[in-house]
């Protein structure tokens, strides 16, 4: 954590303007800094969300520097309620932002898990440049790649696409399957077509997650792949969700795959088979 | 596994029970005396769900048991999902509900593979599993029968295709909403939405359905009891809106009898979903035969309620040794003080005290005899939470309830009223109502930054005024399964009064209210004959517009105006015909005030009236919320007053507010300008009989300034709107 003072530095000039509630021992909807350290020193993760989140209206000088250490809390849940705490003061937050986004380009992967966290849980658009350019980065590890996406997914804004069609070809499944998964979530997205191809990804959680991306948006291209896996895929996990996207579809050619799927030895699957079956034009 | 039983310091009576089967229970061996089994979940114990709202939590190793004979020295066999496959190893299970032939168990579950939680469709007879068709990136959770073959159950799947789904704008979560599908996973349909959560569905004798729904408009901010019917249409408030309420949060209601329910009271957070029990009664009470119902007149207004567990706590304060907290109740019988199933941990059941001591709450199964406060142990396994017990017992299935849907409204929901004049909220004068303006709700979710103002209400769009006809009815065609609330409004486009909650319609469902939250135990009548307003035709407000098309970033007449960003259209107001005087110089017409800290720790800070945009000077900034909003906001909303008061600092000087939220009448801008009738058509006519503050100072203001102002203030006089959305810029 030893970037947190710089950071407290570069908000000290507003501390001086917060000192017009430094005496506050009670602010909010009954939070407190006290509360909210007493909650931090509990380690409940549910516990300092509670506190946070009465804090929610705090004039709380001593509270910044213990928010701002949350923001680089192990936990993504606190990440992201100390995150939440600085977007509801815009001022701090983009003093807090400029010192993350300056994180990106160099920092560690853990410099950048908490960086893309804050910019992403803040809604921080300008910072898409930076993110774009830090999914590239080599020397990341999947904690930070999977920040990146979670960023750019929270912020729903296409101008992260670039960050995820990149994560969908990281060698991290997990990187793989979350920038999926976020494809589907951004406004305005009008394709699923960058997902068709995960279809086929070595890993089962990725073909599982495209299979339900590619349903969800009802992505044509997808239906031969489907078919195959719906029959085919050893994952049962897969050939449910290769079911229900088929059913979402609805393409009657599908019948032949999905009526062999209504005796998968799966109870994940046959029902889900049948079903789609049934919602076929 | 382990099948231990606590020992619970209540009394010597703990071990002994007769007399308890009287009223209701049709035994004389006790309450449990003709169950032949309990079904109960079991899941691994955890400490992550202190929101009530919480769905999410996931910890592979849960599964449902079945006790027989019900009691301590019963039998324990597991019957979900040892036997369905190597696929279910590892599952949790949320929540389950046993069917009417008791044959069979829907339950909510989510394997280490899924990325969400699940329905699935246990047989008794041989242990099989199958999975509901749904979505498999959105969670399903909370299942109950419904009759017809159905399920219902709330999910984060979104109803409007290509919407986000409305993120909590507190609690932060994704939102979760009724909806039903068929057993066999076919005709899934997902009911309107709510702008934040709505849980823990539960069936009632007469065929509705009864829930826990997070009402937040505004200062409302608290979970609701709420019924609608099995089609997810008329939407109707239960219990804990009028003051009737025991605590912050109602959650988890099982009927005892016909307008009688157990519900868990409690706060919205750290308490892990459970709270103190109480029995709450509709309508008015009357006894048969020993069992007590509240069936006749049944209304919000109407309802009372009785604490069963009088020293739990119903806040997230720490409960205490012996006293505990209760996560769920199943009523075994409907004796005035009736005899429930429940869960029950010890101890100081809170989220904080339990991770500082390295706990998690132990949920047990009990027998709570309510009349005498007495628990009595059932199954403990300390490694689990042992929760929602139920008989394994058949129950009649209600009758299927459903409402019509009408096909010409071609996808929109019909909104209206009989006679909007008749109203238990709130006394109008004849004739002052000139229509009722409806108003969409959306969260941050559409790229707004995270709060809209600092006076914390979400975003709004107004979607037009639906005029009232000569014998009060109105009705209005809107988009289906957004959130909307209500104003009834005068002829200057005012608010006389301001429904507080938000609510929505399915397509094709037509709502037509007896008056403006009318008396519920009462019939409206209306003169005999058709009303007018199915002689004139409902207003169409936007019934056939997407949401892209709910917005006017140039509207050019008054009744054009949907969203009011302050910057873009509020703002060119102030610049155009205010700030010749009102720039911020310290006089007459700038009054200043102070604020100050008793304690003397800080300096004054003084602000100046100041109707010129730009950003607030940063030593305000803190007093307006920490937003960056601008400066004739500030002036206009005012300080965070919540904060000044908490922060024990003193406001000097000449302090207004001059838009007061939901209230441009009451409001001081307002009735300086005093606006323009606008309604039925722009005439000179004044709203107030004083002089108006333009005369003489300069160009009044146009039909269209004055209503975009006064929406500013009806519509919680924020700063964002999607007209100025800034999340819409492309970087």
């Amino acid at each position: 954590m030893k970037n947190i003072g710089t950071k407290i530095a570069a908000v000290a000039v507003l501390v001086l303007v917060l000192v017009l509630a430094s005496s506050a021992a009670y602010a909010g909807k009954g939070g407190s800094a006290a509360a909210i350290q007493a909650a931090v020193s509990s380690t409940s993760t549910d516990a300092i969300i509670a506190e946070v989140e009465r804090a929610e209206g705090l004039m709380c000088e001593a509270c910044i520097q213990t928010l701002t250490n949350l923001t680089e809390d192990a936990r993504y849940e606190v990440r992201e309620v100390a995150a939440w705490w600085f977007a509801k003061r815009p001022a701090l937050k983009d003093m807090l932002a400029s010192q993350f986004a300056s994180d990106l380009p160099q920092g560690g992967t853990i410099k950048v898990r908490n960086a893309a966290d804050f910019l992403g849980r803040t809604k921080t658009y300008t910072a898409l440049p930076q993110l774009r350019a830090a999914i590239h980065r080599n020397d990341l590890g999947a904690e930070a790649k999977l920040a990146l996406v979670r960023a750019v997914g929270f912020m729903a804004h296409t101008g992260g696409n670039e960050v995820l069609t990149t994560a969908m070809a990281d060698a991290d499944a997990s990187v793989r399957v979350a920038a999926i998964v976020a494809w589907r979530d951004m406004l305005g997205q009008q394709t699923a077509q960058p997902v068709v191809a995960s279809l086929g990804d070595q890993d089962a959680k990725v073909r599982a997650a495209a299979a339900a991306v590619v349903g969800n948006m009802t992505e044509q291209s997808a239906r031969g792949t489907l078919e195959a896996l719906v029959v085919q895929d050893p994952d049962s996990t897969v050939r449910r969700n290769a079911a229900w996207a088929l059913g979402q579809l609805g393409n009657a050619g599908s019948r032949t795959a999905l009526l062999q799927a209504t005796g998968d030895n799966s109870g994940l699957v046959r029902g889900v088979a049948k079903a789609a079956l049934a919602g076929l034009h | 596994m382990k099948h231990q039983i606590k020992s619970i310091a209540i009394g010597a009576a703990l071990f002994t029970l007769g007399g308890i089967g009287c009223g209701g229970s049709g035994s004389d061996s006790g309450p449990l005396g003709n169950v032949d089994s309990l079904i109960i979940l079991q899941r691994p114990k955890r400490n992550d769900t202190g929101d009530i709202f919480q769905y999410t939590s996931f910890k592979p190793g849960a599964r449902i048991v079945q006790l027989q004979p019900p009691t301590a020295d019963g039998t324990l066999t597991t019957i979900c999902c040892d036997k369905a496959g190597p696929d279910f190893a590892q599952i949790d299970i949320s929540s389950y509900d046993i069917s009417f032939d008791a044959k069979s168990i829907v339950f909510s579950g989510k394997r280490p593979s899924d990325m969400a939680y699940g329905l699935f469709l246990l047989q008794l007879s041989d242990g099989h599993v199958d999975q509901i068709a749904s979505n498999p990136m959105r969670d399903f959770v909370s299942p109950i029968f419904l009759p017809g073959d159905r399920v219902m159950f709330t999910s984060n799947d979104v109803v409007e295709k290509g919407a986000p789904q409305h993120r909590d704008e507190y609690e932060r979560g994704t939102t979760i909403q009724l909806g039903r599908v068929n057993l066999d996973g076919t005709g899934l349909e997902l009911g309107p939405r709510n702008l934040s959560h709505r849980t823990a569905p539960s069936l009632a004798s007469d065929g509705r359905v009864i829930f826990t729904q997070w009402d937040h408009l505004g200062p409302q901010n608290s979970g609701h009891l709420m019924f609608v019917n099995q089609d997810m249409q008329e939407l109707r408030e239960g219990f804990g809106k009028e003051g009737t309420g025991a605590s912050n949060s109602t959650l988890k209601a099982h009927e005892i009898s016909p307008g009688r329910f157990v519900a868990i009271a409690t706060a919205r957070n750290r308490t892990i979903n459970s709270g103190a029990l109480i029995d709450i009664r509709l309508g008015d009470v009357a006894t048969q035969d020993g069992a007590v119902n509240a069936a006749v007149n049944q209304s919000e207004a109407n309802a009372t309620y009785r604490q069963l567990t009088p020293d739990v706590p119903m806040d997230n304060s720490p409960s205490a040794d012996t006293v505990g907290r209760y996560y769920d109740a199943f009523p075994l019988n409907a004796k005035d003080k009736p005899d429930l199933l429940v869960s029950w941990a010890d101890g100081p059941v809170e989220s904080g005290v339990l991770a500082a001591a390295g706990l998690s709450a132990n949920f047990g199964i009990y027998l709570y005899d309510s009349a005498h406060q007495q628990r009595r142990p059932i199954l403990d396994d300390p490694e689990m939470w042992d929760i929602f017990a139920q008989p394994l017992r058949t129950r009649p299935a209600p009758n299927v309830v459903g409402s019509a849907q009408d096909p010409k409204l071609a996808g929109q929901t019909l909104i209206g009223s009989l006679d909007v004049y008749q109203s238990s909220l709130h006394t109008f004068k004849p004739g002052e109502i000139f229509g009722v303006r409806v108003m969409e709700g959306f969260s941050s979710e559409e790229g707004f930054p995270e709060d809209f103002g600092t006076t914390m209400f979400e975003g709004q769009a107004n979607l037009g005024v639906a005029k009232v006809a000569a014998d009060g009815s109105w009705a209005a065609k809107i988009p289906a399964n957004v959130p909307v609330h209500l104003q009834t409004v005068d002829v200057f486009g005012m608010s006389l009064f301001n429904e507080p909650v938000w609510f929505s319609g399915r397509p094709g469902e037509a709502r037509m209210c007896g008056g403006c939250h009318e008396d519920r135990t009462r019939t409206t009548n209306v003169t005999p004959g058709q009303l007018d307003i199915f002689a004139l035709g409902a207003a169409q407000l936007f019934g056939d517009k997407p949401r892209s098309a709910r917005i006017k970033t140039a509207p050019t007449t008054a009744t054009e105006v949907v969203g009011v960003g302050w910057n873009t259209q509020v703002q060119p107001i102030f610049d155009a015909k205010c700030i010749s005087c009102h720039e911020g110089t310290p006089g007459a017409a700038n009054p200043s005030y102070t604020i100050t800290d008793p304690s003397g720790v800080m300096a004054p800070v003084m602000w100046t009236f100041d109707l010129r945009g730009g950003a607030l000077p940063p030593e305000m900034a803190i007093a307006a919320g920490g937003g960056a909003y601008s400066r004739s906001y500030f002036s206009m909303a005012g300080p965070d007053m919540e904060a000044i008061e908490k922060a024990h600092l003193m406001i000097m000087g000449n302090f207004k507010v001059y838009m007061n939220p939901e209230d441009a009448r009451g409001s001081i801008a307002i009735k300086l300008l005093n606006p323009t009738q606008l309604f039925p058509a722009p005439s000179a006519t004044r709203a107030f009989p004083t002089t108006p503050h333009m005369m003489g100072k300069g160009t009044e203001l146009t039909a269209q300034e004055f209503y975009t102002l006064i929406l500013a203030a009806d519509m919680g006089v924020n700063y964002y709107a999607r007209e100025n959305n800034p999340g819409l810029q492309i970087y």
